[in-house]
C-alpha cells in the first residue's frame, strides 16, 4: 500500500507526510512513543503502539522535517465494531509544541479520515478531554460532533467528549449482526472507558 | 444497556425487581467480599522456557507482532514494562530502598496526631470522589500496619504484630491514633457495601477495589464504637499532659469519626437516618477550625505501599486534595445524604418519588457516588416503599384513570368461569388487563429509577436506552388498550374511557424522558453553537406533541366530569375534579417548554444568518449525516419522532445556505413587524405566561411537593431564561435598526455563549447567548 500523498501543506515544504509500516519500526517507534507519551500522565506499553501499528499502519501517518526528524503523528485503527458498523478510531496524535498551530495535525487528521473512507469505514471516532480546546477545535472544524461525554474518563479524574464522524448513510440504523459470529472472539463486555489512559479499549466482536 | 455492561454492578437489579412489584422478600445486603485463598496443597513445578523463548524470538523480525485473538487492545493497554520506572512499580532507582523507613510506634505529638488525622480525612474525600485506594487511604502506613499481614481479631490489628518489648508499646496518642484508624477503616466497609449493592459504574463513580485488604468485614461496628470510646477516655484523662486546645481538637475528631461511623452503618433502622447527618454537619466547623493546630507528618504516607498492594499497576501519584476542600466535600455529601433521608417521608406516590430522584440527580454540585447509593438503597428499601398500590398503577391512575371504570375495584371481584372456554365476564377482564400491564411495567418503570440515581452523563445516556424500553411498552400497551376498548364496548361504557389510554400514559412519559435527553444535551455541551437552533426545535416539537397527547387527556375529563355530574356521581366527579390541577400544571409547564425552545430556536436561526456563531466549514461532514448522527437515539422510536432531514432543513435554514441568505432575509431582518421577528417575541411571551402558571399552580399540583424549595427554583430560573433571551433579542433589534445592517459585521455586537456548569446559565439546559456591545 503506497499511500503517501502529500497533502497540500505550501506554507510547509519541509515538511513531508508519510504512511508508516513495520519495517520502520525501528527507526520511528522510539520517537512516536517518546512524543505520544509527552502528554500522558503514565506511558503506554509497547505492545499498544504494536498493537496499533502492526495491525493498522496503513492508518499511521507521520509528519516528518527535512532530517527525517519525527514532527507528528496519528495512529488509527479499524475494524468491525459490536454496533455493528466498520468503525475506524483514532487513538493518538501529536504533534511537536513548537510546531502546533500550523495545520500540521489537521493534515494528519485527513489523511487518516481519507485512509479510512477509502477502506469503507462506516464511521470515526474517537475521546478528548472536555478542555482540551486544540484537539476539540481542530476535530469539530473537519466535521466531528460530541456525542457522548464521559465522567472521570481519565485517570486524572477528568471528563472526555466522545467525537463521531458519520462517512456513510444509514450508519446509526446499523445494527450488530446476530448471526455474524464470524470474526473470532466475541467478548461479552465492551467497555465504554478504558484504563483511563485515554483509549477506548471497547471490544469488538 | 449493552454499553455499561462490564463497569456496571448489576448485583441488586433482582433485589429491585421484587421491591417494585411490591414483593415480600427483602434486600439483602452484598457485604461479603470474597476472599483469594491460595490454590491449597499444590506444589508447584517450575520449568524452564528461556532458552526455548529465546530461540523462538530470534526468529521474528522486529515489529512482528504475535497474538492470537485474545489478545485484546484492553490487554495491551494492561500491560507494563518490566524495569520501566514509570510502569513498573517494583523497580528501584539507585539507591531506593524498597519500604519506608518510617516507623508507626515512634511515639507522636498531639499536633503530629491532629496533622495525621486530617490527613487521612483528606485522602477519605480524595477516595469518595472517584480515586482508588491505593492513591488515597491506602498510602498511610499506619492504615497499612492495621490491616496487613490481615488478622480477624481487632486486638491483634495494631500498628506492629506479634510480641514487642514494653518500652515499644504504643503510647496514649498511638492508641487513639489506631481507633481513629480502626473507625475510618470499618467506614470504609460500609462505603464499599453499600454502593457495590447499587448500579453504578466501577472506576468512573467509585473505586472498591480493596487489593486484598479486608476492612474489618465480620467486625460487628459496636466493637469501633467501644474503641473510639475508650480512645476519648484516654483524651479526657487529666494525666495525659496536653494543652487544652489539643485535647479537645482530638477529642473532636474522634466525636466526629463516631458519629460518621454510625451514619454510614449498613442496619441503622429508618426512623433513625434522619437524626445522624445534621449532628456530622453541626460539628464541622469545629474540625474546620481546629485544622491548623495540627502538624503535617509527611513520611506517615508514601506511594511505595502501592508496591505492596498491587504489582501490575504502574506506580500512581498520591491525590492530593487540600484540607479546605475535603470539608467541603465532606459537607457536601453529608447535606445530600440529609436530604436523601427526607425521601422516606414523602407523600406516597411515585410522582413524588419522581420529582424527588430528579430533582436529586440535579443538585449542584452533583452528588457523589455515596450519596446517590445511599439514596438508591432507601428508594428500594422494602419498607420505605409499602404501597397498598403497585407504584405503575398509582402512575397510570393519576393520569389516565381518575375515577374510571376500568380501576373499579368491583372488576377484581369477578372469578372466572368455570369452564374455561367460556368468555371470561368483560370486568374481569378489565382487571385482568389491568394487572398485566401493570406487570409488564416494573421493569422499565424500574430502569427509568435506576437512570435517575446515575451521574450526570451516564443519566443522559442511560435516558436513551431507557426510551426504547418504553417504546416497546408503547406498543404493548396499544395491544392492551385494544382489548380495554373491547371490554369497555361490551359494556357499553365506552364512552367513559379514554381512547388508548394506556398507551397515552407511556407516550407521555416516554415523551418527557426525549426532551430530558435534549436538556441534558444542552446542558453537557453535546451540541455545538450552530447546532443550538436545530435541537431547540427538534425539542420544540417534541413537548408540543406532549402538550397535543395532554390536550386530549384534558378533553376526556372534561366530558367524563359531565357524565358523572349528568349522572349525580358527585363523588366521582370529584375525583376527576381533583385530578385537574396535576394535567393543567403538566400542560403549562410542556406549554413552556414547547415555546421557549421554539423562541430560542428562531432567535439562534437569526444568529447564524447574521453569522453571529462560529460555522465551521467541516470538509468531511455531510450535513444529512451530521442530522442522522443527532437523531440515532431517536431513529427507532414508533411513531416517528425525528423529522425527515428535507423538513428539518427546511425549518432550520428559511431563507437557505447560511452563507448566501435568499434576499427575502435581509427584508425581514430590517421589518420589525415580520414574522422572523414577531414570531420570536410571540413564543417567548407564550413561555413566560406558560412558566408564570407553573409557578401559580404550585409545587403540589405538579407532584413535586417534597422538593418544593429545589422545583420552585427550577421554574424560576425558567422564567429568569425567558427575561434573559428578551433582552439578548432586544440587543440584536437594537443593532439591526440602529445600523439599517447593510452586513452583519458592521452590526456593533457580539454573542457570548454562558459556559456550562460556571453559574453563568440560569438553568443549564436553557443556553440563553448575550449579546454584547463591541467597544
Ligand atoms: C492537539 C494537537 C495535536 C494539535 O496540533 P496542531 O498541529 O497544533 O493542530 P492544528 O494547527 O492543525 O489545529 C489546531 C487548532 O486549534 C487551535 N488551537 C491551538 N491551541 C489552542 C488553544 N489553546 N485554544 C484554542 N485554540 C487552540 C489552533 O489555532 C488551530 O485552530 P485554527 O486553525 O482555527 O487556528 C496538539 O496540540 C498536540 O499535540 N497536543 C497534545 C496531544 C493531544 O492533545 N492530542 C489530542 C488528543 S486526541
Amino acid at each position: 500500500m503506497e499511500d503517501q500523498k502529500a497533502p497540500e501543506t505550501k506554507e510547509e515544504p519541509d515538511l513531508q507526510y508519510v504512511q508508516y509500516e513495520p519495517a520502520k519500526e525501528e527507526q520511528f517507534l522510539p520517537a512516536i512513543r517518546q512524543l505520544i507519551s509527552k502528554d500522558l500522565s503514565e506511558p503506554y506499553s509497547i505492545y499498544v503502539y504494536r498493537y496499533f501499528l502492526y495491525q493498522w499502519g496503513y492508518l499511521c501517518y507521520m509528519t516528518l522535517d527535512a532530517n527525517n526528524s519525527l514532527i507528528g503523528v496519528i495512529v488509527c485503527k479499524l475494524e468491525p465494531h459490536r454496533s455493528g458498523t466498520f468503525r475506524g478510531y483514532i487513538a493518538m496524535l501529536a504533534v511537536q509544541e513548537t510546531y502546533r498551530g500550523r495545520g500540521i495535525a489537521t493534515n494528519l487528521v485527513r489523511l487518516a479520515i481519507e485512509a479510512m473512507a477509502s477502506r469503507s469505514a462506516d464511521e470515526i471516532v474517537l475521546e478528548t478531554e472536555v478542555t482540551n480546546t486544540a484537539s476539540l477545535k481542530l476535530y469539530e472544524r473537519l466535521g466531528f460532533l460530541r456525542s457522548k461525554r464521559l465522567h472521570r474518563y481519565y485517570l486524572n479524574g477528568n471528563a472526555a467528549f466522545r467525537l463521531i464522524l458519520y462517512l456513510k448513510e444509514g450508519t446509526a440504523l446499523k445494527r450488530p449482526d446476530p448471526a455474524g459470529q464470524g470474526h473470532g472472539h466475541v467478548h461479552e463486555h465492551g467497555h465504554e472507558h478504558g484504563y483511563g489512559m485515554g483509549i477506548e479499549s471497547g471490544m469488538t466482536s | 444497556m449493552a454499553d455499561a455492561s462490564l463497569r456496571h454492578s448489576t448485583a441488586s437489579a433482582q433485589d429491585q425487581n421484587t421491591i417494585l412489584t411490591n414483593n415480600e422478600s427483602g434486600c439483602s445486603k452484598a457485604q461479603e467480599q470474597p476472599l483469594r485463598h491460595p490454590l491449597g496443597g499444590i506444589t508447584p513445578k517450575i520449568h524452564d522456557v528461556t532458552e526455548k523463548f529465546t530461540k523462538a524470538c530470534n526468529a521474528l523480525e522486529v515489529g512482528q507482532l504475535v497474538k492470537d485473538d485474545y489478545f485484546t487492545l484492553f490487554e495491551s493497554i494492561g500491560a507494563i514494562e518490566i524495569m520501566d520506572p514509570k510502569m513498573d512499580s517494583g523497580f528501584l532507582q539507585p539507591g531506593e530502598t524498597l519500604e519506608d523507613d518510617y516507623d508507626c510506634l515512634t511515639p507522636l505529638l498531639p499536633e503530629e496526631l491532629i496533622g495525621i488525622m486530617d490527613q487521612l480525612l483528606c485522602y477519605e474525600m480524595a477516595w469518595h470522589t472517584g480515586y482508588p485506594l491505593s492513591q488515597t487511604l491506602f498510602t498511610s502506613l499506619y492504615i497499612d500496619k492495621l490491616l496487613w499481614p490481615e488478622t480477624r481479631i481487632l486486638e491483634r490489628a495494631q500498628f506492629y504484630r506479634g510480641d514487642i518489648p514494653d518500652d515499644k508499646r504504643p503510647g496514649p496518642l498511638l492508641q487513639v491514633l489506631r481507633a481513629y484508624c480502626l473507625a475510618l477503616i470499618k467506614g470504609c466497609d460500609f462505603v464499599i457495601a453499600k454502593i457495590a449493592a447499587r448500579d453504578y459504574f466501577e472506576e468512573e463513580d467509585f473505586c472498591t477495589q480493596t487489593y486484598n485488604r479486608v476492612l474489618f468485614v465480620s467486625i460487628p461496628m459496636d466493637v469501633f464504637l467501644r474503641e473510639l470510646d475508650s480512645a476519648m477516655e484516654v483524651v479526657e484523662d487529666e494525666s495525659l499532659e496536653i494543652n487544652t486546645a489539643l485535647r479537645s481538637a482530638i477529642h473532636s475528631r474522634l466525636e466526629f469519626r463516631k458519629d460518621f461511623l454510625r451514619a454510614q452503618d449498613l442496619d441503622l433502622p429508618l426512623d433513625l437516618i434522619s437524626y445522624s447527618w445534621p449532628t456530622i454537619l453541626e460539628n464541622l466547623g469545629t474540625l474546620k477550625n481546629t485544622h491548623q493546630l495540627g502538624q503535617v507528618v509527611p513520611g506517615a504516607f508514601s506511594t511505595k505501599m502501592q508496591r505492596r498492594l498491587a504489582s501490575t499497576v504502574p506506580p500512581r501519584p498520591i491525590v492530593e486534595l487540600e484540607f479546605k476542600d475535603a470539608l467541603e466535600k465532606l459537607q457536601q455529601l453529608c447535606t445530600d445524604c440529609k436530604e436523601a433521608t427526607r425521601f422516606i417521608s414523602l407523600p406516597q406516590d411515585p410522582l413524588e418519588y419522581q420529582s424527588f430522584l430528579w430533582f436529586f440527580a440535579s443538585r449542584s454540585p452533583a452528588p457523589l457516588a455515596y450519596s446517590r447509593s445511599y439514596l438508591a438503597t432507601l428508594l428500594f428499601h422494602p419498607d420505605v416503599l409499602q404501597t397498598s398500590v403497585s407504584l405503575p398503577l398509582s402512575d397510570v391512575k393519576t393520569l389516565v384513570f381518575p375515577a374510571s371504570p376500568v380501576l373499579d375495584p368491583v372488576n377484581w371481584t369477578f372469578s372466572p368461569p368455570r369452564n374455561p372456554m367460556l368468555p371470561k365476564p368483560p370486568r374481569l377482564q378489565l382487571a385482568m388487563l389491568v394487572d398485566e400491564f401493570v406487570d409488564r411495567c416494573g421493569q422499565p418503570y424500574l430502569d427509568l429509577w435506576v437512570a435517575l440515581g446515575q451521574n450526570r452523563c451516564r443519566l443522559r445516556r442511560m435516558l436513551t436506552h431507557v426510551i426504547t424500553g418504553w417504546d416497546m411498552l408503547q406498543a404493548d400497551a396499544s395491544s392492551v388498550d385494544a382489548d380495554i376498548s373491547q371490554a369497555a364496548e361490551e359494556l357499553g361504557i365506552t364512552d367513559q374511557v379514554l381512547e388508548f389510554s394506556l398507551s397515552t400514559w407511556v407516550y407521555h412519559k416516554k415523551l418527557w424522558m426525549i426532551e430530558k435527553i435534549i436538556l441534558l444535551g444542552f446542558e453537557q455541551d453535546i451540541y455545538l453553537p450552530d447546532e443550538f437552533s436545530g435541537m431547540y426545535l427538534f425539542l420544540s416539537l417534541i413537548a408540543t406533541r406532549r402538550k397535543e397527547l395532554l390536550k386530549r387527556v384534558e378533553a376526556h375529563y372534561l366530558r367524563r366530569g359531565e357524565q358523572l355530574l349528568k349522572s349525580r356521581n358527585l363523588r366521582d366527579a370529584q375525583e376527576v375534579d381533583d385530578a385537574g390541577p396535576y394535567l393543567d400544571s403538566l400542560l403549562a409547564e410542556a406549554e413552556g417548554v414547547a415555546s421557549l425552545s421554539l423562541a430560542l430556536a428562531r432567535f439562534y436561526i437569526i444568529l447564524l444568518y447574521l453569522h453571529m456563531l462560529p460555522l465551521p466549514k467541516r470538509p468531511f461532514a455531510k450535513e444529512e449525516l451530521r442530522y442522522e448522527l443527532r437523531m440515532k437515539p431517536f431513529l427507532s422510536l414508533q411513531p416517528p419522532e425525528a423529522p425527515p432531514f428535507e423538513d428539518f432543513k427546511a425549518h432550520t435554514q428559511p431563507y437557505g445556505d447560511f452563507a448566501a441568505p435568499d434576499p427575502a432575509f435581509q427584508l425581514d431582518l430590517n421589518d420589525m413587524a415580520s414574522d422572523l421577528w414577531t414570531e420570536v417575541d410571540r413564543h417567548l411571551k407564550a413561555a413566560k405566561e406558560a412558566f408564570a402558571d407553573v409557578k401559580k399552580m404550585g409545587p403540589k399540583a405538579v407532584k413535586a411537593e417534597g422538593v418544593a424549595t429545589a422545583w420552585n427554583k427550577d421554574v424560576q430560573s425558567a422564567l429568569a431564561s425567558c427575561i434573559a433571551l428578551g433582552v439578548a433579542v432586544a440587543g440584536v433589534k437594537g443593532a439591526v435598526s440602529k445600523t439599517n445592517a447593510a452586513s452583519s459585521e458592521s452590526l456593533g455586537i457580539k454573542v457570548v455563549i454562558p459556559e456550562s456548569g460556571a453559574g453563568k446559565r440560569y438553568a443549564e439546559g436553557w443556553i440563553v447567548a448575550k449579546i454584547l456591545k463591541m467597544e
